[in-house]
């Protein structure tokens, strides 16, 4: 006998599956195909190498691979592949569900817990899907005094801030989202939206513990955005441009951590500062504002928010390995191809089936993708890191860390990226 | 394409604008004005100009607007609007305005914008900063030195006697 369900009978659960099978089969044939038929008299179907695209042909082009992996590969050059799937958002997301799995069970064993266990077979790997589930299915509660357009609004506009932050961000040769010429402008100007969508969001909850964190979320992003943009211009003035694909290229010999360690250490401090992470994570210090600027959030709007902040920590992370660990560059390891299979197809018994379109990536592509993201995982661990090793810091030791020890460092760093163009090191005519 | 995006732009700045001035809410007001500044962003992307678009989004969007909305939040409403009306003060800020409008008026007819070219190659924006140490230098340097004493003003403004000290003595 089961506890979740007492009366549960097994002909019963298939008799309930068979039942659906047949309505909806019933209703396809009924109402779906006639439907389909009637759009189909008012499309105007397009002609593909000189043959008229029907249903017919359209099914027959899905089963066949030879077929397939052309309109696969076209599909891949477009933007809308871009955006939704690889570079862009799905990528984000699959290393951002990856970050939250890695950094609960590897906090739990640094601090002798055993983290989340139970949600499916392996050390709780579905744990972030139930927690998903939950947070959707959770009822979305509205303070009652809040201000309701702004604080529906709120959780929306983080994420989509952290999706545009993202999208800047090149993974490998030629794959990246935006690559416009001011790259790295654009993040500054990204990175500006977050303070403002935070007190917003704060201040509409009209409640005391979200203004209160709103209002020290604020001051934190506020002056650590000073530092941030400053450490990052030695490599600017190094490389001559804005272009984060051009500054990820820059490096093939050598990462301008080697030269610059000064701005990495400004930045990476900063970045913490910004992702409101352990120990600047005063914005939502639950031991004393009890979720700080997340506090009236529920259901799937804290999810949202949730959502958006390991985004816009992969996006940091993208950042750090960009524009100072070389981005995708590293040593060529993944193999070609095969070339039998690209010249003679793969047998299979009688059967040879020839493949037209591959290899759907390149070597090139692959190579980049895998080392920008092992060097991305590595970012990621070093932020998360701190988590379960430092307590908190107070505020004003935070501002004074802030507005003069790293403000000074990141001059101290604009001057050492001087001093090596002028002294003939780096730039046009010297090792790059 | 660009006359709809330009429309679109002019219709955003200008009602956000006027959003920004009528609104009740001084928390809707100052989005409002963000959204001016952001329509002015769009202008100077739709010239060809990204540079300066993504120094206005960064600069006044992302800080200005803040200041502002902090500003709103933290001060009491009635130190704001403490109104003091009357016919002299009414015909002096007329004429301030009109002033002020003339002179704008001036600068901009005298900067040859009646002999504009529509299809010249946009600015580098490199060529902008070689400009600015090499002929602009002075003004470039007034500008840093004026900056430098305002945030100076500011801080000595900021500066407040130690209070920790008067509440041990009591």
């Amino acid at each position: 006998m089961s506890v979740i369900a007492p009366k549960f009978k097994l002909s019963e659960f298939i008799k309930s599956l068979l039942d659906n099978v047949f309505w909806i089969i019933l209703i396809l044939v009924l109402i779906g195909l006639p439907a389909i038929f009637m759009i189909l008299f008012v499309i105007e179907l397009p002609v593909i190498n000189g043959e008229l695209l029907t249903p017919f042909l359209a099914l027959s082009w899905l089963v066949n691979p030879t077929r397939t992996l052309p309109i696969v590969h076209a599909f891949m050059e477009t933007d809308i592949f871009r955006v939704i799937a690889f570079p862009g958002f799905g990528f984000a997301a699959l290393l951002a569900a990856g970050t939250i799995f890695v950094e609960r069970k590897m906090l739990a064993k640094l601090q002798l817990r055993v983290g989340p266990f139970y949600c499916g077979k392996f050390e709780g790997i579905l744990q972030l899907m139930g927690d998903g589930l939950k947070l959707i299915s959770k009822e979305i509660i509205i303070p009652a005094k809040a201000d309701k357009p702004i604080f529906w609004a709120a959780p929306v506009l983080f994420v989509a801030a952290a999706a545009a932050f993202v999208a800047f961000i090149p993974v490998a040769p030629g794959w990246v989202v935006a690559d416009v010429e001011m790259g790295l402008l654009g993040v500054f100007a990204v990175i500006g939206f977050f303070p403002i969508i935070t007190i917003l969001s704060a201040w509409s909850a009209n409640s005391k513990f979200p203004f209160i964190g709103g209002i020290r979320a604020l001051f934190q992003m506020v002056s650590f955005e000073i530092p941030l943009i400053l450490s990052l211009l030695g490599v600017v003035m190094l490389t001559g441009s804005l272009n984060l694909s051009e500054i990820a290229a820059s490096q093939s010999s050598f990462p301008w951590i080697v030269f610059l360690p000064v701005g990495a250490i400004v930045f990476f401090i900063t970045m913490l500062a910004e992702l409101e992470r352990i120990p600047f994570d005063l914005p939502e210090a639950e031991s004393e504002i009890v979720a700080g600027w997340l506090t009236e959030l529920s259901g799937m709007m804290y999810g949202l928010v949730q959502l958006g902040t390991y985004l816009k920590l992969y996006a940091f992370a993208g950042l750090f390995v960009v524009i100072f660990l070389g981005g995708w560059n590293g040593p060529m390891v993944v193999p070609p191809f095969p070339a039998e299979i690209l010249e003679n197809g793969i047998e299979m018994g009688p059967v040879t089936a020839k493949f037209v379109g591959l290899p759907l990536f390149t070597q090139e592509m692959l190579n980049g993708t895998l080392w920008f993201v092992l060097k991305t995982a590595g970012v990621i661990f070093f932020i998360l890191l701190p988590r379960g090793v430092f307590p908190r810091i107070r505020v004003d030791m935070l501002l004074n860390l802030g507005w003069t020890k790293l403000i000074g460092l990141a001059f101290v760093n604009i001057f050492i990226a001087l001093g090596l163009l002028y002294a003939g090191v780096l730039g046009p005519g010297g090792l790059q | 394409m660009a006359e709809a995006v330009f429309l679109a732009l002019a219709v955003i700045t200008i009602g956000s604008a006027i959003a920004a001035l009528e609104l009740r809410s001084l928390i809707y007001g100052s989005i409002a004005l963000m959204g001016t500044l952001g329509g002015i962003a769009g202008f100077f992307f739709l010239l060809d100009a990204p540079f300066v678009a993504l120094f206005q989004l960064a600069v006044y969007v992302g800080s200005i607007a803040v200041l502002i909305l902090f500003t709103v939040m933290l001060v009491k409403r009635e130190l704001i609007f403490k109104k003091i009306e009357d016919k002299r003060r009414k015909f002096v800020g007329i004429g301030l305005m009109l002033v002020i409008m003339v002179s704008l008026g001036a600068v901009f007819l005298d900067s040859g914008i009646k002999t504009i070219t529509t299809d010249e190659p946009s600015p580098n924006f490199r060529d902008i900063g070689i400009d600015f140490v090499t002929y602009y230098w002075p003004a470039l340097i007034l500008m840093g030195l004026l900056l430098a004493g305002s945030v100076t003003g500011a801080l000595v403004l900021a500066k407040r006697e130690d209070v920790e000290n008067d509440q041990r003595a009591s």
